[in-house]
């Protein structure tokens, strides 16, 4: 059973199922459409934390870009969201691309730090630019898509819009994760003086990882700012990328199907507790401590040994991408 | 190794957290009630605001009992100060059949809400300050109780000028965002038409928390007044950082957007002694429904009513007489109902303005007391002056659709 939750096909088909569970056990649309978007954007997390091993806080940069990018193209440029979609990604993908070459330069702490600072660079230029973002005040009046001359205006309706989307993307996500390219980028995770040695160009590598990334994240922002009709400058906050981290942390990097349930349970579970409890994020943060120090997989972690107590078989030992393990035993 | 017992226990523990938001919205989804929506930042460093006018808005609901023969329920929303959150919360209110909303304390998320909650047949009252909610962004929907930037200024900086005509280099402090600009415009205005030497700016960040350097800038300008232009914790750290520098003896300090007894409390007699604030309530306001108003919350609640209670209050319960007006509490039907509506207010003779629903209200002119002068704990300031500044709403931009 273990060896089955390992299995890139089963991840897909979790992913599928959670399209189709989450209709039946929530009631908001709402809430359905931004776990799929915020999965989505965790799950983009994941390529960079855990399969290329960056601990990166600029992916609030490429939602927010996403955001602004996808309400001035609809609003201004007035092109529908099918043509809007793939100039967000490019948005998205070449402003990874510059963040993700000058940061690379630099490892470890200061690799974080300048990601750190990217942020705030950001920040500060959507803070000011009021008359393209709206300033404090957000960019206001982002419109729904169309499908012919039906404006996707229900909840419902919008949430069928992002699951198909949902599910294209995470299957190229996935795609990238089990290609050539994803294995080199575990490599460089794991040894990169190695993986150089050997002759790969390393910085080349992760700087397509960022753009890769980039072009995903940005495209949740987009639909984020279709969902709530707004492009929010808490949008391009550092929190948004310290959310995306907690998210992809809360599920484990093991796989991308793992960093879907982290942002379901991390937006339920504030969902459900900020009803009951103001200081919910008081929880949220003993939530955290608790994972690092003994579920350091996450919660795939927690389903791996629940399943490995089930069949008796030992749990996974590293805290490593799943999808690794099946490379070793004989993909190409 | 996970036991099969544990394993049992982790389980049900995540599924009854991914599975329980259904059954508590089934319990929040009271049959029949009339229920008024209450969107606030209830966590997050806005939720001592959201506190009390949750209670505000549920003392409302409480009072008025029953409308159009159902009982009345307040339900909190919580926001978190994020427009997002904001946005999502009120979606989910509007798919369950809620229609009348009071609330959003921030303009970034009032924005929003006004206008998903017009989208979605509702009607939305606030408190928040953005010039746009009844000005470029006014909508069919959308109201609002508080006085915008120019009325604010022009009821703080103009009295204050008329009284004292010796003062007439002034320099400010501005938050760099659209609220703080929309102050700032206001002040410059009144500068020029006074004749008054604006001897400084100094912008700071959403996020400031240190404003010596700005004070420095202030006391090397040599001004005769210091005018404030932030507001809630960043006006209080401004004023307690000018204090402790001497300002309060070198300069008249004018704090123009303050958030009334909240904010007092915190800053505490001492330093509020001889400042000047504007204000949107006080519940010293001498008017007959204030007055009743005050007593009843003294009465059950045992405080005073501060400026998030009063306005959550008065929104509530604008609402639901329009619900009860109109016969109905879809929200274009109470909107029709709440234009032009004149009635006795909590600051006296108040009027919706049918053009932009923007409420034509005084705004307060206060000047903090010495301790020894105060008759209660909440008595910290005098009313100095009051009145109705208003742009029309053409020139505040509203085209309603």
């Amino acid at each position: 059973m273990t060896r089955l939750l390992e299995r890139p096909l089963v991840h897909f088909a979790l992913a599928v199922v959670t399209v189709l569970v989450l209709p039946l056990v929530l009631r908001s649309g709402t809430l359905a459409s931004e776990i799929l978007i915020f999965g989505l954007a965790a799950a983009a997390c994941n390529l960079l934390l855990g399969y290329t091993g960056l601990l990166s806080f600029g992916q609030g940069i490429f939602f927010g870009l996403g955001s602004y990018a996808a309400g001035l193209l609809l609003l201004r440029a007035d092109l529908p969201a099918a043509a809007m979609l793939p100039l967000v990604a490019l948005v998205g993908a070449g402003t990874a691309t510059a963040v993700g070459w000058l940061s690379i330069r630099r490892q470890g702490v200061y690799f974080v730090m300048l990601t750190l600072a990217f942020s705030q660079l950001f920040y500060f230029l959507a803070y000011t630019s009021s008359d393209l973002t709206g300033g404090d005040n957000g960019l206001l009046n982002i419109p729904r898509p169309r499908i012919g001359e039906r404006v996707l205006g229900g909840p419902w309706a919008y949430y069928a819009y992002v699951a198909v989307l949902f599910l294209v993307l995470f299957a190229l996500l996935q795609r990238v994760a089990l290609s050539t390219f994803g294995r080199t980028l575990l490599a460089i995770r794991d040894n990169e003086a190695r993986a150089s040695a050997i002759g790969f160009p390393v910085r080349a590598f992760k700087v397509a990882a960022f753009a890769i990334s980039g072009a995903v994240t940005a495209l949740a922002g987009a639909l984020h700012a279709m969902l709530i009709g707004v492009a929010p400058l808490s949008n391009i906050e550092y929190h948004t990328s310290e959310t995306l981290l907690i998210m992809t942390i809360i599920g484990g990097t093991a796989n991308l199907f793992a960093s879907v349930l982290g942002a379901a349970f991390y937006l339920i579970a504030g969902d459900l507790l900020s009803a009951i409890w103001p200081r919910w994020l008081l929880l949220l943060g003993a939530l955290l401590v608790a994972i690092a120090l003994f579920m350091q997989r996450g919660l795939w972690g927690l389903i791996e040994r629940a399943a490995a107590a089930m069949t008796r078989s030992p749990a996974p030992e590293a805290a490593r991408p799943a999808d690794a393990a099946v490379t070793e035993e004989g993909r190409p | 190794m996970l036991n099969r017992r544990a394993f049992l226990t982790q389980t049900a523990l995540v599924a009854g957290t991914l599975g329980a938001p259904p059954l508590l919205r089934g319990a929040w989804a009271a049959d029949g009630a009339l229920t008024v929506g209450a969107p606030l930042p209830m966590s997050g460093a806005f939720a001592a605001n959201g506190k009390f006018a949750a209670l505000g808005a549920a003392f409302a609901a409480e009072e008025a009992g029953t409308v159009l023969g159902r009982k009345v329920v307040a339900r909190d929303l919580d926001t978190e100060g994020k427009p997002a959150t904001a946005a999502r919360r009120v979606q989910e209110a509007l798919a369950e059949g809620t229609r009348l909303f009071a609330g959003g304390i921030l303009s970034s998320e009032a924005l929003v809400m006004g206008k998903e909650v017009t989208n979605g047949g509702g009607v939305f009252f606030t408190t928040a300050g953005a010039d746009e909610i009844t000005g470029t962004e006014c909508n069919r929907g959308t109201f609002r109780w508080s006085v915008p930037t120019h009325g604010a200024i022009a009821q703080t900086v103009r009295p204050l000028i008329e009284q004292m005509p010796q003062a007439k280099r002034w320099y400010t402090i501005t938050p760099q965002y659209v609220f703080g600009e929309g102050l700032l415009g206001a002040a410059k205005a009144v500068f020029q038409e006074k004749g008054i030497e604006h001897v400084g700016n100094s912008y700071h960040a959403l996020a400031e928390k240190e404003f010596s350097g700005y004070l420095t800038n202030a006391i090397a300008a040599k001004p005769d007044v210091l005018l404030i232009l932030s507001f809630g914790s960043q006006s209080s750290d401004t004023l307690r950082q000018a204090v402790s520098f001497g300002l309060k003896k070198r300069m008249t300090i004018v704090l123009a957007w303050a958030s009334g007894l909240e904010q007092f409390e915190a800053l505490g007699p001492d330093l509020c002694e001889g400042i000047y604030f504007g204000a949107q309530y006080w519940h010293g306001i001498d008017s007959p429904m204030n007055k009743a108003f005050v007593a009843k919350v003294r009465e059950k609640a045992k405080f005073s009513p501060n400026y998030s209670f009063a306005g959550s209050y008065l929104l509530t319960k604008l609402l639901l007489d329009g619900a009860a007006k109109a016969g109905s509490a879809e929200g274009p039907a109470v909107a029709k109902v709440l234009e032009g509506m004149t009635y006795a207010g909590l600051t006296g003779e108040e009027e919706i303005r049918a053009a932009d629903h923007q409420v034509i209200k005084n705004y307060y002119l206060l000047k903090g007391k010495a301790k020894s002068a105060m008759a209660d704990k909440d008595d910290f300031v005098d009313i100095v002056s009051s009145g109705k500044s208003f742009l029309s709403p053409e020139a505040a931009g509203c085209k309603m659709a």
